[in-house]
C-alpha cells in the first residue's frame, strides 16, 4: 500500500493551507505506523503570490528508500486548494490510469467542474471530490485574496514556508475541511487518526461529512459496459 | 584554465530554457504566459447611468456630456436628437429629473445637465444646414395622424418621420406648440426659440401641421380611423375653476387661459393687486407673468403649507427674488365685487386634504376668515380636458387609458398629459417617442415587447478618489429687478462654451467606459490593450493578465468588474488554459526539446530503479 499526495495551491497567500494538508496526512500516517514523508515545493518556480505551487506527501507500509526524490512521480491523490487550478495545469501527469482521486475546494457543481478536464485527464480520474471548504471553515479574518484569514497571519506563515517550524496551529482555516474531505473520500487513513493532527477538529468533521463525491470510475464502467 | 577533455552533460548544453535568452522579445514573452495565475478576470461591462435612466425620453446624457467635454458639439447635438427633437426647449424648461438622479450630488453638487443641453440646443439651431435631413429614409407610403402639436405630438411626428412615415398633425389652436406656447411664458421659453424648433421639425419634410383643426368639431373620431395609425396628445389645457361665489366677476380668470393669451401675444390686462389661487408651477408662472404685465403686488394663495408647495425649488427661489408674496395654508372662500368687478376676496386658514379619488378637497378651519383687497383673481388649481370626441369607454375620469406601450385600442396610441394628468414636457416627449416606435412595430406586424431590464450604477461603486471636488457652475441669471420689467427678458441665460465644457467635465460617466486610460496605466502586466480610442475601448490580454484586479479597483466609472475565472456564460465556452508551469512544459520545452524530455527520463529512471530492486512498479520499496 503506497499513496502519493500532491497538493496544488497558489503561492504566498494559500501556501499554509496546502502545507497543513500534507503535514497532517503524513503525520497521521506516521502515527499509524506507516512510513511517510512530506515536503514543500522544491523543483517548482519560486513561490510568488498567485503562482502555482505544489506540496508533496507520500506514505506506505514499506520503508521509503529514495529520500531525495522530492516530486511525486505518480501522484494518485491530488488536492486543489483553489478551484481555478482545475483548468490551469495537467496535475494528473504521472498518475496511473483510473486511480486518481481529485479533491477540489469549490462551491460549484461537480458536473460543471468536470467540463474543464480533457479526455486525457479523465482517463486517470477515479473520484472527483468537491468540498466547499470556505463555507465550512471557521472565519478567522477577512481579506480579498486569502481564504478566511487576515494579512497579519501571513507573516507567521512566511517563516514556515522556508522550512522553519510552524508558528500558527497546524490545520486551521480551510485546510481542516479539505483534510476531512480527503480522508473521508479516500478511506485509507482513519478519521480518528487524522483528526488528532488537525487543530480545528470541528471543521475537519464538517469537511468529512459535507462533501460531494462524483464516482467517475463507476460512470466510466457503466458507460463502457456491454449492454 | 584549459577545457580540454571536459564534457558538458547533454542536459546542460545550450540552448537551455530560462538561461539562454530568447531570440526575440516576443518569443521571450511566450516563455512566461502567466494567465493561469488568475482566479478572477476583469471584464468591461457598461451599466446604465442614473441620468439616462431618469430621463423620461431616454436621452443618452452621459454620452453627450462626454462629447461636450471633448468639444465635439455636433456629435453631442446629434446624440440628443436621437431621443429629443427640441433640446433648445427642454434645455430651458425641463424640471430635470436627470439632475435629481445625478450621482454627483452625493459627491458635491449635481451636474448642470439642463444648461449643457440648452447650449447644444442653441448650437443646433445655429447650424446652417440641418444634419438630420440627409439621413432620413424615404417615405414608406404609410400615413399617421397626430392630434395635438404640443411636445407629445411634435415629438411623435419627428420620430415617425425618422422611421419613414408621413405625418399630419391636427392642432386646434392657431399656432403649433401646445403648452410650450400657451402655458410656458416667454421669459422662460422665448417665442423665437420655440418657433425655430418647430420649423426645424417641419422642415424635415413629410410632416404637415394643420392649425385651427379641432378634433370633435373639424375632425371626428371616425376620421382618425382613415389613417394607418394615430397618436393622441391633446394635453389638458382647460383650467379648473374654483366654484365659489363671485367667480363670474370681471377680473377673475383662469391662470392657464391667462398664460395662453400672453403666450400667443394677445393683449392681456391684469390689475395692480393680483391674487393667484394655487400651489403649483402654473401658479408660479402665472404670478410671475402678472408681475411683468403691470401688477404691483402679486400673492400666491395656496392650500399647501409653505413646505408642501409643489413649485420646483429653483422657480420658487426666483419667484421670491422677484417679489412674489405667499399666503400658504389658505383657501379662497368668496370673491367680492362691486358693479360686477372684483374688489377683494375673503380668505380663510385651511389645510390641504384629498378625497377618496385623490382629488384636492380643502379643509377650511372655522372662524379664521379674513378679507383682502385685490382687483384680479386667477385660478391655477388644476387642469382638465374635454374628451367628448372620444368614445366613452376610453375616458377614465377625464384621462385616456393607455397600456404600457401607449396603446389605447387598435392602432390608436396616446401620451402626454391626457394620459398622465399634468406632467412634464419631457414626459410627453418620451411618450411620443415610444408611441412612434410602437406604431412602427404594429404597422410592421412585429410584436410589442417590454424594454430589457437595466442595472443602474450607484454612487457607492464608483472610485471617487479620481474626481476632484468642483462646485456646480450655475447659469448666469438676469437680476430680479431687471427681469420683471417685461415678458420677453429670459430669466436664465446661456452657458458660454468654456462653462459648458467645464460643467460637462464634472460628469463621472457612471458605469460607462469613457476611455480615461486608468486601467491601461495601472496594469502591471501590460495586459490592457487599447484597441481603439473611440470612447475608450479596451481588451484584456488573458494570456498574461494575472488577475491582480488593480484595474478593477482603479476604474473610476465602475464599468470594469471582476468575474470569477471559472464563470463561463455558456457551457460550451468552458476553456482550459494550459500555460507553462515548469521548465518542462509549454514554450520552455519548445525552446529546448531535451529539457522537455528530462522529466520523463527522470521518472522512467526512477520506475526502472524500483522495478530492478523489487520486481514491481511504482513505490519506494527496498530492502536495505
Amino acid at each position: 500500500m503506497y499513496h502519493e499526495i500532491t497538493v496544488w495551491t497558489r503561492g504566498i497567500i494559500m501556501d499554509k493551507e496546502a502545507r497543513d494538508v500534507v503535514n497532517c496526512m503524513a503525520t497521521a500516517a506516521s502515527n499509524a505506523g506507516l512510513y511517510s514523508h512530506y515536503i514543500s515545493d522544491y523543483v517548482d518556480d519560486p513561490d510568488r503570490t498567485n503562482c502555482l505551487i505544489r506540496k508533496y506527501a507520500r506514505f506506505g507500509d514499506q520503508p521509503i528508500v529514495d529520500h531525495f526524490v522530492y516530486e511525486n512521480p505518480h501522484p494518485d491523490w491530488v488536492v486543489l486548494v483553489e478551484e481555478t487550478l482545475i483548468k490551469g495545469v495537467n496535475f494528473f501527469r504521472g498518475t496511473p490510469d483510473g486511480q486518481g482521486v481529485l479533491v477540489v475546494n469549490s462551491g460549484r457543481d461537480p458536473e460543471y467542474l468536470l467540463r474543464f478536464l480533457p479526455e486525457s485527464m479523465r482517463a486517470k480520474l477515479s473520484k472527483l471530490v468537491v468540498v466547499d471548504a470556505v463555507a465550512l471553515a471557521e472565519q478567522l479574518g477577512r481579506s480579498p485574496w486569502m481564504f478566511v484569514r487576515d494579512l497579519g497571519q501571513l507573516a507567521y506563515d512566511r517563516m514556515s514556508t522556508e522550512g522553519a517550524t510552524e508558528r500558527s496551529e497546524v490545520g486551521i482555516g480551510i485546510a481542516a475541511p479539505l483534510i476531512g474531505a480527503l480522508t473521508a473520500a479516500t478511506g485509507v487513513l482513519s478519521l480518528e487518526a487524522v483528526a488528532q493532527t488537525v487543530y480545528d477538529q470541528a471543521a475537519f468533521r464538517r469537511g468529512a461529512e459535507q462533501h460531494t463525491v462524483l464516482d467517475y470510475a463507476e460512470r466510466r464502467a457503466t458507460a463502457t459496459a456491454p449492454t | 584554465m584549459s577545457v580540454r577533455n571536459t564534457r558538458i552533460p547533454d542536459h546542460l548544453r545550450l540552448p537551455f530554457a530560462g538561461v539562454t535568452p530568447a531570440p526575440t522579445e516576443e518569443a521571450g514573452q511566450e516563455l512566461f504566459p502567466t494567465g493561469n495565475f488568475r482566479f478572477f478576470r476583469p471584464v468591461y461591462r457598461d451599466k446604465m447611468p442614473p441620468c439616462n435612466n431618469a430621463c423620461p425620453t431616454g436621452e443618452q446624457i452621459q454620452k453627450y456630456l462626454d462629447y461636450v467635454k471633448h468639444e465635439r458639439f455636433l456629435d453631442g447635438y446629434l446624440t440628443i436628437m436621437e431621443d429629443n427633437p427640441m433640446p433648445a426647449v427642454t434645455g430651458r424648461v425641463c424640471y430635470h429629473p436627470c439632475e435629481s438622479a445625478c450621482n454627483r450630488k452625493d459627491h458635491d453638487e449635481p451636474i448642470g445637465i439642463r444648461n449643457v443641453e440648452r447650449y447644444l440646443g442653441d448650437y443646433g439651431l445655429a447650424l446652417a444646414d440641418d444634419p438630420i435631413a440627409p439621413t432620413l429614409p424615404a417615405l414608406n407610403g404609410k400615413h399617421v395622424a397626430v392630434v395635438g402639436a404640443g411636445p407629445g405630438g411634435l415629438g411623435c411626428a419627428y420620430h415617425l418621420r425618422r422611421l419613414g412615415y408621413r405625418v399630419t398633425i391636427l392642432e386646434a389652436q392657431a399656432k403649433p406648440g401646445g403648452m410650450l406656447r400657451g402655458g410656458i411664458p416667454h421669459w422662460h421659453l422665448p417665442e423665437e426659440v420655440l418657433n425655430a424648433e418647430i420649423t426645424k421639425i417641419e422642415q424635415l419634410g413629410g410632416i404637415e401641421i394643420r392649425c385651427n383643426t379641432r378634433v370633435g368639431t373639424d375632425v371626428t373620431w371616425e376620421d382618425l380611423g382613415s389613417y394607418d395609425a394615430a397618436f393622441l396628445a391633446v394635453g389638458q389645457d382647460v383650467g379648473r375653476r374654483l366654484p365659489v361665489e363671485g367667480s363670474d366677476l370681471r377680473g377673475v380668470m383662469g391662470g392657464l387661459e391667462f398664460l395662453r393669451e400672453a403666450g400667443y401675444g394677445r393683449p392681456v390686462k391684469v390689475g395692480k393687486k393680483v391674487l393667484v389661487i394655487g400651489g403649483g408651477n402654473t401658479a408660479s408662472d402665472t404670478a410671475r407673468s402678472a408681475l411683468r404685465l403691470g401688477a404691483d403686488e402679486v400673492t400666491i394663495v395656496s392650500l399647501e403649507a409653505r413646505d408642501e408647495l409643489l413649485i420646483v425649488a429653483e422657480d420658487l427661489e426666483q419667484a421670491i427674488d422677484e417679489g412674489v408674496r405667499f399666503q400658504p395654508g389658505t383657501a379662497c372662500v368668496r370673491i367680492i365685487g362691486d358693479g360686477g368687478v372684483v374688489t377683494g376676496a375673503v380668505l380663510a386658514q385651511a389645510r390641504l386634504a384629498k378625497d377618496e379619488h385623490g382629488n384636492v378637497k380643502p379643509e377650511v378651519i372655522p372662524d379664521t376668515e379674513f378679507q383682502v383687497e385685490c382687483d384680479t383673481v386667477m385660478f391655477a388649481i388644476g387642469q382638465a380636458q374635454n374628451l367628448d370626441w372620444a368614445p366613452d369607454h376610453l375616458n377614465e375620469r377625464g384621462l385616456l387609458q393607455a397600456d404600457d406601450y401607449g396603446r389605447v385600442e387598435g392602432n390608436i396610441f396616446a401620451g402626454g398629459d391626457i394620459v398622465r394628468g399634468p406632467a412634464m414636457v419631457v414626459d410627453a416627449l418620451g411618450d411620443g417617442k415610444r408611441a412612434a416606435r410602437n406604431i412602427d412595430k404594429v404597422l410592421r406586424a412585429t410584436e410589442l415587447t417590454p424594454p430589457d431590464p437595466v442595472e443602474v450604477m450607484p454612487y457607492e461603486r464608483l472610485n471617487t478618489a479620481y474626481f476632484k471636488h468642483a462646485p456646480r457652475i450655475e447659469a448666469p441669471m438676469v437680476p430680479p429687478a431687471e427681469r420683471v420689467r417685461d415678458q420677453e427678458t429670459e430669466v436664465t441665460q446661456a452657458y458660454s462654451t468654456e462653462q459648458a465644457m467645464a460643467e460637462a467635465d464634472r460628469c463621472m460617466s457612471c458605469g460607462v467606459c469613457n476611455g480615461c486610460d486608468n486601467c491601461y496605466i495601472v496594469c502591471p502586466d501590460v495586459s490592457v490593450m487599447r484597441d481603439a480610442r473611440e470612447n475608450g475601448h479596451y481588451s484584456i490580454r488573458t494570456k498574461y493578465c494575472k488577475g491582480c484586479l488593480v484595474c478593477v479597483q482603479e476604474c473610476p466609472t465602475g464599468c470594469l468588474e471582476k468575474v470569477p475565472e471559472l464563470d463561463f456564460a455558456e457551457p460550451d465556452d468552458v476553456q482550459r488554459m494550459e500555460t507553462a508551469f515548469a521548465p518542462y512544459d509549454g514554450a520552455h520545452a519548445e525552446q529546448s526539446i531535451p529539457i522537455a524530455r528530462i522529466h520523463e527520463q527522470a521518472i522512467a529512471e526512477y520506475d526502472a530503479a524500483r522495478r530492478a530492486t523489487r520486481g514491481a512498479a511504482g513505490n519506494g520499496n527496498g530492502e536495505g
